[in-house]
């Protein structure tokens, strides 16, 4: 198909469609984005063991490589989200809806830089011949380290996401053609997403109370595109009125 | 809320000019308390032991300044869509470039936001981290933050060239005073000595600090004190809605 074509297709689109294929982008990111996640937190990592964490990669030699390649991918599939998102509600408000859009790749950039920390111990545990000035001790030291900076990275694009979330929200509950309610949870959610100004607290708080907003807010936002999209027929009334 | 859409969209290009340069303030404001009272209060150059000791006597300060740096960031980006919206019509692709240059320099400092975090993680005083002596960890941490003292001189290139082109926007434009373009132009061209970071370090007290402040500072202020003439800018808007 070419690009003229492609661009036809997606302009000629119903927005209900476009609004599901939104929500299909959403869940792959979401699963995509839990493996690669369940994957470091089930297969590799021991909590503050460096040696058995060591082990597990060596062990287990594709699975950080398989992490990566699900954490880039699910970065790719939230791009494209927010891009739909962005043509979306842009008939609600199109400077929120931009401004919200440059929260969410913001977030994005920052979590596909993270990514380099999954893959990193495997060049610090590659054994190359200048790493020897490093105790075998150290260099496991060090990878275990690089693993832990991923949630470092994670809260920083949290903070963005939250932005994003909170903004999307709005636009929801300003719009004629989705359900007010979803969008009150998705600023739900975005607010606890502010926790992660503070790790320490968001660690305390993730699976009380960020997990299950974040679940809420996000989960149904998902399940309401994926099942009912959008209505067509507001979209245009409101993208009409939105006179452009 | 639906009277904060009615104020939203009726609100006079002048209020939106007002609201941009408070948040610019709070944003500077924001970078100002991370860099200079947080960092620079607990960072001993070259004494990585000295530097160690105060993050940790100081550990909620210090995470005070995470938080600032990221608050700073994201009230940069609601900045840079404003800018884009009061620009828009004096230039709509130079408004939007401008708006990708400021956004990957927001990108980045958000992004090295976790090399400041990083030193508290490395002296988090965890039993895996034994392998490493103290000092070597100390060393560590101090690395860290230098690395994030030199990556803010990539993100700088980008807000310089952010700066140079809201100069340009200032200049065309028919609501703000020129001479504001000007400062912005020339505060730009002195953060791209960040392409060489020791030049800047040299340049920056009497060079880049003076010249960013003037360019910075001067349309922050006039937006907070004027906003902008919105009656050129509706004749502005206009005009480049007939083209």
């Amino acid at each position: 198909m070419s690009l003229n074509s492609l661009r036809a297709w997606i302009a000629q689109s119903s927005p209900a469609l476009k609004a599901r294929l939104t929500g299909v982008l959403y869940l792959i990111n979401g699963v995509v984005y839990t493996k690669a996640d369940s994957l470091i937190h089930g297969k590799i990592l021991v909590k503050d063991d460096a040696a058995a964490t060591v082990h597990n990669i060596l062990t287990n030699g594709s699975v950080l490589q398989l992490s990566f390649a699900y954490s880039l991918i699910a970065t790719v599939a939230y791009i494209a989200v927010t891009f739909m998102l962005y043509e979306l509600l842009k008939p609600v408000n199109r400077s929120i809806s931009l401004l919200a859009a440059f929260f969410s790749m913001t977030g994005c950039i920052v979590g596909a830089f993270g990514s380099f920390f999954t893959i990193a111990p495997l060049t610090i545990l590659g054994g190359a011949p200048y790493l020897s000035v490093f105790k075998t001790e150290q260099l496991q030291t060090m990878a275990l380290l690089s693993l832990n900076m991923i949630a470092v990275v994670a809260s920083v694009s949290m903070v963005f996401f939250g932005c994003y979330c909170i903004l999307i929200g709005y636009l929801i509950l300003r719009s004629k053609f989705m359900p007010r309610i979803i969008g009150a949870f998705l600023i739900i959610a975005g607010l606890t997403y502010q926790l992660f100004l503070s790790p320490p607290l968001a660690a305390n708080l993730f699976s009380r109370v960020i997990m299950p907003a974040g679940a809420l807010g996000e989960g149904s936002l998902i399940l309401w595109l994926l099942i009912f999209g959008v209505n067509s027929q507001r979209w245009r009334q409101q993208a009409g009125t939105a006179g452009e | 809320m639906s009277t904060m859409k009615n104020w939203l969209a009726q609100s006079s290009p002048a209020l939106k000019a007002r609201f941009a340069g408070i948040l610019y303030l709070f944003t500077g404001m924001a970078f100002v308390f991370a860099d200079s009272f947080v960092r620079g209060k607990l960072v001993v150059a070259d004494n990585a032991a000295a530097t160690a000791h105060n993050i940790l006597a100081h550990e909620t300060l210090y995470r005070m300044g995470f938080a600032a740096d990221l608050i700073s960031a994201v009230g940069f980006i609601a900045v840079t869509l404003l800018f884009f919206d009061i620009f828009k019509p004096v230039n709509k692709s130079i408004a939007l470039l401008a708006a990708f240059f400021s956004l990957a320099g927001c990108t980045i400092q958000a992004f090295i936001c976790f090399l400041h975090l990083a030193a508290l993680v490395i002296l988090g005083g965890v039993q895996y981290l034994s392998a490493m002596k103290l000092e070597q960890l100390q060393d560590l941490a101090l690395l860290s933050l230098n690395l994030h003292a030199q990556a803010n001189c990539i993100y700088m290139v980008f807000f310089g060239m952010y700066n140079i082109l809201l100069g340009c926007l200032i200049l065309r434009s028919r609501f703000l005073p020129r001479i504001i373009g000007i400062f912005m132009i020339i505060a730009g061209l002195t953060y791209q000595a960040f392409l060489f970071p020791p030049l800047a370090q040299s340049l920056f007290p009497f060079l880049i600090g003076p010249a960013g402040a003037l360019g910075e500072l001067s349309l922050v202020f006039w937006l907070i004190l004027f906003g902008v003439n919105s009656q050129r800018w509706n004749e502005q808007a206009s005009a480049a809605n007939t083209i």
